[in-house]
């Protein structure tokens, strides 16, 4: 029967990670059909290095972002701890070594050593904070880290201020940061992509072989019944928030050795979503208790994947479409997930009157879409085939289930 | 033979299936227009179930729906509102953060003439439903922070602004004082001279006989008898609630039980509101290593309270004493209870005690993972050896180790969950309703098992709604009323009845010592 073939291949594709493998493939080849540049074909390792390194800085705090899902939370919170972790480390710097700094200079390495450990710790402090707010306080940990996510890079954009206008002759809203160590990791792909391979392997590590790894998993899948089960719940989180807050804090690093400064108005805004969306593209539940770091890593490198994919197909402006191309990513692979995912194969797209509104909404989409990029009659063709398609869609399925 | 106009309410040859129970086997009922119908069963009996289809929550699997002699099918609650018929849950089901007046016209409120909320009309029309149960309530008051007998009065009033003739209340006494309870029996009569019909659901003797005109008898998902109130007495229908066979196995005789280990002495739990009343009062009780101690009493009674705060896990506000081996404890933590030698096997096996998203080696090796380690790491092959034990111990019917727990059935779940702490080699077993929602042939093998564990010299404390297997299991019995200890018999002066009559024994009988 080749429906059961069918279905079987497709809940094999769905319990493991091939599928995230084959629809990376995909892009990847699809990418170098379409590009009219054939970068992938003519400048194939300038190509992969731009992947690795943004899949690594993106991977490296959606591990974190992981680990605090399938521990049951959420932490909206790291874009702006990667600011703060960058201001933090280049005040440090900056305060320890203040003529090297500002004329530019090498501050040698135990400097960079101390500023960067500094990062650390308010990664750790930051963690400790939600953890308290969350276990003590009782906030739920959206509300938290929401707080967080707009108080952290305030508290960033003052410290940078308060800082430059304390140590140099004038106020500033970025500091820069030249030592030669930060300019080694910027130059040098394969350090950031090492970091995040060997965080990865020793996530992997934790989660799939440790005790604590089990208990968070636990925690995340029924956090009375850990409790009951004799968990110390509260220490468990304690370490999956300061967790996600240090990978935030160690990604902030590299975002300041990529650009070269330090800017906490800017560096990291908006990409605590992207990591979330890698985590749960990679199979994380937000329900908590379920995911895996080889998801979570494939859902970084797919997402970064599809974002270049789309930068080389459309060449200028492509960074304006990056968050419409995460959301239509999270909405397919989650919609896959769920896909035939049970008894329930009735299951309608486009019911009643709520389907009804949703056919022009998806065809203005398209549409408006194909316009802003290839032309306005691309656009109104495609708008029109997408709404008769959807249209198509509706009719099937009205009189399939009428005909049960 | 009365005539069938006469008839209110039928419902015949009622079946109802959910997956691994018979929750009603061809129940049927006969209501009769303006009386006040009460049904009586023990906890499981299928009151609930019966009056959930009656108001349209559940569709039967078999039988037949009749309201005012004309067949009907529900296939949701409004159906039933329409018909006529309203229920008040024993669960209460309000929104907490809407007002009071949202909450008793939600779904059905008044518009104004340009079709906007009627918020003015919508508090007076709840005012005067209020006012007519006598009540103060604000109905401009935030629901969540009434007291629970004033939200049954709202879900009262609530029922009566759908205008039903037919008007259904499961346990509606269960949360209230005593003065509230008094207030309800004057709302009741009210409602009884509009001539409305009442199905009241209870197990307490005292107010179905002051209240009720007839009174069927569930038990075991089956109709036992209908009889008119004159006819009977509380000792009959108590007889007919328990009066199924007792199960053939008798596994007490035998024991010999060794030193006392868990002593409690005057345990007291305040109320985790305030204004409610305490949640355990005065509670004394031993339990002997290769002992078993049951603890009887309704829903609500405190029996869960008296395991959670031994365990550690109600918080740290009671008072009173707790002794393991003659040394006072106080556990702040699962952990400490587990560490000393406790272990609880909680009550909603679902929501209290299972990994569903763990297999089942992961959540019988939770609370002992240290001994599943080579170095620091996990090891896969010491995990399943570790498992092995308790899974062939306690009989888990599993086709691997690593299968996913929720494709077991509900028995071979519990022995999972049993059997994950039997690994950390308890002493004393807390039991609470182990055998809730299992099949009978998968109950018999827990029992086997409990009464084996028993021999072994741990000492266990079972709670359970199932009077039968108290007598069928423990070597004394003691009982719990509205969270007072009300009497204790040793197995051979426990009978079902007895053990009924003070659990159901109101807080002012219950003062006895």
């Amino acid at each position: 029967m080749p429906g059961t073939m069918i279905s079987r291949t497709l809940r094999w594709l769905r319990q493991s990670e091939w599928s995230l493998l084959l629809a990376i493939f995909a892009a990847v080849v699809i990418t170098a059909v379409i590009d009219s540049n054939h970068s992938y074909y003519g400048r194939p390792l300038e190509s992969l290095r731009d992947i690795a390194r943004n899949t690594a800085l993106l991977g490296i705090f959606a591990l974190g972002a992981a680990v605090v899902i399938i521990a049951g939370g959420i932490d909206l919170s790291s874009g702006s701890m990667i600011a703060l972790s960058g201001t933090v480390c280049a005040t440090t710097m900056l305060a320890l070594a203040p003529t090297e700094m500002m004329s530019f200079k090498p501050v040698g390495p135990l400097v960079v050593t101390i500023a960067c450990s500094a990062s650390l710790l308010t990664g750790f402090l930051v963690g400790t904070l939600h953890t308290w707010l969350i276990t003590v306080v009782r906030l739920p940990p959206f509300i938290a880290t929401l707080a967080t996510l707009v108080g952290l890079r305030s508290f960033a954009r003052a410290v940078c201020e308060s800082g430059t206008a304390a140590m140099t002759p004038t106020k500033s809203a970025l500091i820069n940061v030249a030592d030669p160590l930060f300019k080694a990791v910027r130059d040098n792909v394969s350090i950031p992509v090492t970091v995040f391979l060997l965080l990865a392997a020793a996530t992997w590590l934790l989660l799939s072989r440790t005790v604590l790894g089990r208990h968070l998993q636990a925690l995340g899948g029924n956090e009375q019944a850990a409790r009951l089960a004799g968990i110390r719940t509260d220490n468990v989180k304690w370490f999956a928030y300061c967790f996600g807050a240090m990978t935030a804090a160690l990604a902030g690093l590299f975002y300041v050795a990529n650009e070269s400064v330090a800017a906490p108005v800017n560096q990291g805004r908006g990409h605590e979503l992207n990591a979330i969306a890698a985590a749960v593209v990679g199979g994380c539940s937000l329900s908590g208790g379920v995911g895996t770091v080889p998801g979570t890593v494939l859902g970084a490198v797919f997402l970064r994947v599809v974002i270049d994919a789309v930068s080389k197909i459309i060449k200028t402006g492509a960074d304006v479409y990056e968050g419409l191309i995460v959301g239509i990513v999270v909405v397919l692979a989650v919609t896959f997930a769920q896909a035939g995912g049970g008894p329930r194969h009735d299951r309608r797209l486009l019911p009643g009157a709520l389907g009804l509104c949703t056919i022009p909404i998806l065809a203005l989409l398209a549409g408006s879409l194909t316009a802003m990029t290839s032309g306005g009659w691309a656009g109104v063709g495609t708008g029109m085939t997408a709404g008769l398609l959807l249209i198509c869609l509706r009719i099937w399925e009205h009189r399939s289930r009428r005909a049960e | 033979m009365t005539a069938s106009s006469d008839i209110a309410v039928a419902m015949r040859g009622i079946t109802k299936r959910f997956p691994g129970v018979l929750a009603l086997d061809d129940v049927t009922l006969e209501v009769h227009r303006g009386e006040l119908h009460a049904i009586c069963g023990e906890n499981g009996a299928g009151k609930s179930t019966l009056m959930k289809i009656l108001s349209g929550v559940y569709m039967p699997d078999e039988g037949q729906l009749e309201v005012a002699g004309h067949t009907v099918q529900f296939s949701g609650t409004r159906d039933a509102e329409q018909a006529g018929i309203a229920i008040i849950h024993q669960e209460l089901a309000l929104v907490e953060d809407l007002s009071v007046a949202a909450n008793i016209m939600l779904g059905r409120e008044p518009r104004t003439a340009i079709g906007l909320l009627d918020l003015a009309g919508c508090e007076r029309l709840a005012a005067d439903l209020l006012a007519g149960l006598e009540s103060s309530i604000d109905p401009r008051g935030r629901t969540g922070s009434l007291r629970v007998g004033d939200q049954q009065l709202v879900e009262i009033a609530k029922a009566l602004s759908l205008d039903a003739s037919v008007i259904v209340m499961d346990e509606p006494t269960s949360a209230l004082t005593e003065a509230e309870s008094a207030r309800l029996e004057r709302t009741i009569s009210r409602l009884r001279e509009q001539g409305r019909t009442i199905l009241y659901i209870s197990h307490k003797m005292e107010e179905v006989f002051r209240l009720a005109d007839r009174i069927t008898v569930l038990r075991d998902g089956r109709h036992v008898c209908s009889v008119d109130r004159c006819d009977t007495t509380p000792t009959e229908v108590t007889g007919w609630m328990v009066g199924r066979e007792i199960a053939d196995h008798q596994f007490h005789e035998h024991r010999s039980p060794g030193p006392c280990l868990l002593e409690v002495e005057r345990l007291c739990l305040p109320a985790a509101e305030l204004g409610r009343a305490d949640r355990l009062t005065e509670i004394s009780f031993r339990v002997h290593a290769g002992e078993i101690l049951g603890i009887a009493g309704l829903m609500g009674a405190g029996r869960t309270e008296v395991l959670e705060t031994i365990f550690g896990v109600a918080g740290d506000d009671w008072t009173g004493q707790i002794r393991l081996e003659d040394r006072p404890v106080r556990f702040r933590h699962p952990r400490e209870a587990c560490q000393a030698g406790l272990a609880l096997v909680t009550e909603d096996r679902k929501r209290l005690g299972l990994f569903a998203n763990l297999d089942v080696a992961g959540n019988i090796s939770l609370c002992s993972l240290a001994e599943a380690t080579v170095g620091r790491l996990l090891s896969r092959r010491q995990e399943e050896q570790l498992v092995a034990g308790p899974i062939s111990q306690t009989g888990v019917k599993t086709p691997s180790p690593h299968a996913a727990i929720t494709g077991l059935s509900g028995g071979n779940q519990q022995k999972c969950i049993i059997g994950r702490w039997l690994l950390t080699q308890p002493r004393v077993l807390l039991l609470d309703d182990p055998t809730r929602g299992i099949d009978v042939g998968a109950k018999a093998e827990l029992y086997a098992l409990i009464d084996r564990l028993c021999r072994e010299g741990l000492a266990v404390i079972l709670t359970s709604s199932e009077l039968p297997e108290l007598l069928t299991l423990a070597d004394r019995v003691i009982v719990l009323a509205e969270g007072r200890l009300t009497a204790e018999f040793s197995r051979a002066e426990a009978t079902e009845q007895k053990i009924m009559a003070a659990a159901t024994a109101s807080r002012l009988a219950g003062v006895r010592t």
